[in-house]
C-alpha cells in the first residue's frame, strides 16, 4: 500500500507541474495547487503507512537513471520528514491559493513548485547515492528557480539568488565528494551496502566524508558559517516558497546528517559529534542574535531559522556524542528531541512565515518599523502570528516547549558524567541553549509588539485589511497543529521515537514514557503537557474573572502619556531598531553594526543645523568578513587569469603544443 | 560651626501648619477620598516662577508638606490631580488639557497663585489664552503672588485630608 502510495507521489507531482506549464492561466493556480496537494496526500499517506507498520516502501526503477537506477527506499526515518514535507506543502499551497504577487502565478512558478514540492517528499525516500544526489540537486534548482521568480521588479531578488546559487552548489559539491568517497569505499552506490561495510572503512575515509557530508547538509540548513544565503534568499522568495525553504527543505540538511552520520556510517567518535555540537551552539547564537536584532520580518525569521537549526544540531550533536561514549539510552533521548524539534519548528516556522507573508501582501512592506497596530486590522493572521511566536519562544502549552525542555532534560542529564568531552560539552550546550531561548523571547516581544500592536507606522500599515480566506486558513493549520502537538506530544513522539530507533539501530528500552505525560525513564522530572494547558487555561481565566470582578465602571481610555506633547504622532513609538539596539551595543565585537550620520547645516552658518539623519546597518560579520574578501579575491584572481586567453589562436596553439609536450614527458 | 549650631538645628522642627478651613464640598470629597495621601503633578501653564519657588520651599525641612502626605509626582498617570500655577498661555492651553486628561479619574485641579486665579498682572497679554478655570475645570483655588508656602501647605491639606 505505501510502495502504491510511493510511486503515485512523484507522478502526481509531475502531472501538478505539466498542468501548471499548460493550462491556461485562469485555472493555472487552483488546478496545479491541487494536484500538488494531492501529491502531497500521497505522501503523507504513503509516510504514515510506514510509521505504522514499520515496513518500508520500496520503489526501483532503472529507466529514470541511466546506469545508475533510481531507487527509492522509505523507511519511518525518512517517513518522518516526508510527513513533515507533506503536511507543510499542504499548508503552503492553500494559502498559494489566496497569495498573488511575487510572480507566483507565472506559469514558470506554477510549473517549478510542484517540482520542487515533490523533490522535498522524494529526497528523504532516496535509497543510493545517484538517486539522492539526482533529487537533491533537483530540489536546489527548482527552488533557486522560484527565489528567482520575482528578479524582473526587484534587483535584490538577483543578489539573494547569486548567493543561494554559490553556497547550494558548494554544499552540494562537498556532498558529492563525500558521497562518492563512501561509495567507491564500499563498491556499491546503494545506502544500505555503504551501511553493511562502512565500518571496515579507514578512519580517515570516514572522517572525511563525515566533515564534508556535515559542509554540504549544513550549507542547506543554513548552519554557521554557511548560513549566508538564507537570511537573503528566504525574505525575497515568495511567501509560500519561504515557508517551504524553511520549514521543509532546511530539515533535510538535519535528515542528512543524521542519515548518513549515525545510519551510513553507524556513528562515530566524539569529535565527530563535537563538531557538530559546537556548531549547532555557533548557528544557535548567532541566529538568535541576529534575529533580535533584525528588523526586517522576513529577515528575522530566517536567522531565526539559523538559529533553530543550530538547536536541532546541538541535539544531533549530543546524540552522537553520547552514543560515542557508551550512553545509548540518552543518546536516543537526545536524538529524540532533535527530531521533535524538526517536526514542531517546521509547524511553527511555516506558519510564522506564511503570516508574516500574508502581513507582507497586506501592507506591502516586511519593514517593522513600517508596522504597527495590525492585531486590530487583521484580526485572524494577527492572533496566528502571535500563536507562532509564542511556540517558538518554547512556552507552554504550545509545541516549542517541549522539543526544548527534553533536549534541554537530555543534556543536563549528561552532565554527572566521567567522561571529559561530555563533561566539557554539554554545560556549554545547556548555555548555548538557554541564552537562545532568552533571545529568541526578545526577538518574539519585539516582533509581536511593534508589529502587531501600538500604533501604525506608516500609511499602508494603517490602510492593511484581513487577506483573503484561503491564506489565513494555509496559516492556520499550522498554527492549530502548534497547540494540538504541545497538548497532546504523544501523538507525535511515538514517531519520532520509531524513527531515530530505525536511523540508529539502537537496541535500549523506550526511553520515554509516553501517554499524557512525558517522563525519562529512569530520571526524574515528569512533564505532563496536557495538565499544563489545562492549569495555564484555568488561571487565565480565573485572572480574567477577577480582573472582571474587581474592575470598578468603565475604561476610560486616553492617548498615551507624551508629556502632553502637541503633535504626538506614530513617529513618536518605539521601534524594532529602538529595541534591538542595546543588544546591538552589548554584542558589538560579535554584530558590528556600521553607523552613518550625516548632518547638513543651514547655507548662512554652520552652526546651524538644517537636518541630520542617523542611519545604522547591520551586515552579516561573517559575510562582511570571509565571504566578501574572498569573493573579492576570487574577482581579482579571474581578472588576472583573463591575460592568459588573450584571444589570439597562435597563443592557443602554442598552450596546446605546451600541455602536449608536458604530457608526453609526465606520461613517457 | 559651632556644636551648639549643630545641635539646635538637629533639634528644630518644621513650622506648624494651621489646620485647613471647611472647603467647598468637592474639595470635602477628594479629602475623603484620598484619605491623607494626595500626589499632584505640577503643571507650570506660563508662570513667571515666583509659585515654583514657594511650591519647592514647602517640600523643605521648614514647612515640610510630605508630612500631611503631600507629594509631587513625576506622571500623571500616577497623580491624584494637577497642580497648576501661572496664566494659562496660548503655547501651554492643549498641553495642560492633555495633562488633565491622562490623570486618572476623578482628578482635582488646583489654581495656585494669583496668575492662575485670574491672570494676575499677565490679564490681557497677548500671549495668554485665560485663567486656568476658562481651560480646564478647577477645583481650588489658592490666592497670593505668590502665596506664601503655610498657605499653600494649609489649603493642600485640605485636599489630602489631613
Amino acid at each position: 500500500m505505501s510502495g502504491a502510495l510511493l510511486v503515485a507521489t512523484p507522478l502526481v507531482g509531475l502531472a501538478a507541474a505539466c498542468v501548471g506549464a499548460v493550462a491556461p492561466a485562469r485555472i493555472r493556480t487552483p488546478l496545479s495547487s491541487a494536484l500538488t496537494i494531492a501529491a502531497c496526500g500521497c505522501g503523507l499517506a504513503a509516510a504514515a503507512g510506514v510509521l505504522h507498520s514499520g515496513h518500508s516502501a520500496v520503489l526501483y526503477t532503472n529507466r529514470l537513471l541511466p546506469l545508475a537506477g533510481f531507487s527509492l527506499v522509505l523507511d519511518r526515518f525518512g517517513a518522518l520528514f516526508v510527513g513533515i514535507s507533506a503536511v507543510v506543502g499542504i499548508c503552503a499551497m492553500v494559502f498559494r491559493l489566496g497569495y498573488d504577487g511575487h510572480g507566483l502565478a507565472s506559469r514558470t512558478a506554477s510549473c517549478v513548485l510542484p517540482l520542487f514540492i515533490t523533490t522535498l517528499l522524494l529526497v528523504p525516500a532516496a535509497a543510493s547515492v545517484t538517486t539522492f544526489l539526482f533529487l537533491w540537486e533537483l530540489m536546489a534548482i527548482t527552488s533557486l528557480l522560484l527565489v528567482l521568480v520575482d528578479h524582473r521588479r526587484r534587483s535584490e531578488v538577483q543578489v539573494a539568488a547569486q548567493w543561494y546559487a554559490v553556497m547550494t552548489q558548494f554544499g552540494a559539491a562537498a556532498l558529492l565528494v563525500g558521497l562518492v568517497l563512501l561509495a567507491t569505499h564500499a563498491g556499491s552506490q546503494s545506502f544500505a551496502a555503504i551501511a553493511a561495510t562502512s565500518a571496515h572503512f579507514p578512519a580517515w575515509v570516514r572522517g572525511t566524508a563525515f566533515v564534508l557530508v556535515v559542509i554540504g547538509f549544513g550549507s542547506k540548513a543554513g548552519m554557521v558559517p554557511l548560513h549566508v544565503w538564507l537570511p537573503r534568499a528566504h525574505p525575497e522568495a515568495p511567501g509560500p516558497v519561504s515557508a517551504l525553504m524553511s520549514a521543509a527543505m532546511v530539515n533535510l540538511g538535519i535528515y542528512g546528517i543524521v542519515r548518513v552520520g549515525d545510519q551510513l556510517l553507524g556513528g562515530g567518535p566524539a569529535w565527530w559529534w563535537l563538531l557538530v555540537m559546537a556548531l549547532g551552539a555557533l548557528s544557535a547564537l548567532f541566529g538568535s542574535l541576529h534575529s533580535a536584532t533584525s528588523t526586517d520580518l522576513k529577515r528575522l525569521l530566517a536567522y531565526s531559522t539559523t538559529d533553530n537549526v543550530g538547536l536541532m544540531l546541538l541535539g544531533v550533536g549530543a546524540s552522537g556524542l553520547f552514543a560515542a561514549t557508551g550512553h545509548r539510552s540518552l543518546a536516543l533521548v537526545a536524538l529524540v528531541a532533535a527530531l521533535l524539534h524538526v517536526v514542531f519548528h517546521a509547524v511553527f516556522k511555516g506558519s510564522l512565515f506564511l503570516s508574516a507573508s500574508s502581513i507582507q501582501q497586506a501592507t506591502g512592506t516586511r519593514d517593522l518599523d513600517q508596522l504597527g497596530g495590525l492585531l486590530r486590522s487583521m484580526p485572524i493572521t494577527g492572533p496566528l502570528f502571535l500563536v507562532g511566536g509564542l511556540t517558538i519562544s518554547a512556552l507552554p502549552p504550545l509545541c516549542g516547549f517541549v522539543s526544548e525542555w527534553l533536549l534541554l532534560q537530555a543534556m543536563l542529564h549528561g552532565l554527572p558524567s566521567s567522561n571529559p568531552a561530555l563533561a566539557i560539552a554539554m554545560p556549554i550546550g545547556v548555555g548555548a541553549l538557554a541564552l537562545t531561548g532568552g533571545l529568541t523571547a526578545l526577538t518574539f516581544v519585539k516582533a509581536a509588539g511593534i508589529g502587531l500592536l501600538g500604533q501604525p507606522r506608516s500609511e499602508a500599515a494603517a490602510e492593511a485589511g484581513e487577506v483573503r480566506r484561503s491564506m489565513w486558513v494555509g496559516t492556520g493549520i499550522l498554527a492549530t497543529l502548534c497547540l494540538v502537538f504541545g497538548v497532546a506530544p504523544f501523538l507525535v513522539i511515538p514517531a519520532a521515537v520509531d524513527a531515530a530507533r530505525s536511523v540508529t539501530g539502537a537496541r535500549v528500552p523506550d526511553p520515554l514514557v509516553g501517554g499524557w505525560q512525558i517522563g525519562l525513564s529512569g530520571i526524574h522530572g515528569v512533564l505532563a503537557p496536557g495538565l499544563l494547558a489545562l492549569g495555564l487555561f484555568v488561571a487565565i481565566s480565573l485572572v480574567a474573572g477577577a480582573r472582571r470582578v474587581v474592575q470598578r465602571g468603565a475604561v476610560r481610555r486616553t492617548e498615551a502619556w507624551g508629556c502632553g506633547r502637541e503633535l504626538q504622532t506614530a513617529r513618536m513609538e518605539y521601534t524594532a531598531t529602538a529595541f534591538g539596539e542595546p543588544l546591538t551595543r552589548v554584542f558589538e565585537d560579535v554584530l558590528s553594526p556600521a553607523h552613518d550620520l550625516d548632518v547638513s547645516h543651514v547655507a548662512e552658518s554652520r552652526y546651524y543645523v538644517e537636518a541630520a539623519r542617523f542611519h545604522t546597518t547591520l551586515d552579516d560579520s561573517f559575510e562582511r568578513r570571509f565571504y566578501r574578501p574572498a569573493a573579492r579575491g576570487l574577482n581579482w584572481w579571474g581578472a588576472v587569469a583573463r591575460r592568459v586567453p588573450n584571444g589570439s589562436v597562435h597563443r592557443y596553439l602554442a598552450f596546446g603544443l605546451v600541455a602536449l609536450i608536458v604530457v608526453l614527458v609526465v606520461v613517457a | 560651626m559651632r556644636l551648639a549650631d549643630v545641635v539646635r538645628r538637629w533639634r528644630a522642627r518644621p513650622v506648624a501648619i494651621a489646620p485647613p478651613p471647611p472647603g467647598p464640598p468637592g474639595v470635602e470629597a477628594a479629602a475623603r477620598r484620598n484619605r491623607g495621601s494626595l500626589q499632584l503633578r505640577h503643571v507650570d501653564a506660563g508662570s513667571c516662577n515666583g509659585c515654583e519657588l514657594e511650591i519647592a520651599s514647602i517640600f523643605s525641612p521648614v514647612y515640610d508638606a510630605e508630612r500631611f502626605g503631600i507629594r509631587l509626582e513625576a506622571s500623571p498617570r500616577h497623580a491624584d490631580g494637577l497642580l497648576v500655577t501661572g496664566p494659562v498661555t496660548r503655547n501651554m492651553a492643549g498641553p495642560l488639557r492633555k495633562t488633565l486628561e491622562a490623570v486618572p479619574r476623578p482628578a482635582v485641579v488646583v489654581a495656585l497663585g494669583d496668575c492662575a486665579r485670574n491672570c494676575g498682572v499677565f490679564a490681557g497679554a497677548y500671549g495668554v489664552e485665560g485663567s486656568v478655570t476658562d481651560v480646564v475645570p478647577v477645583d481650588l483655588e489658592i490666592p497670593g503672588c505668590p502665596p506664601d508656602p503655610a498657605t499653600i501647605i494649609t489649603a493642600l491639606r485640605g485636599l489630602a485630608g489631613t
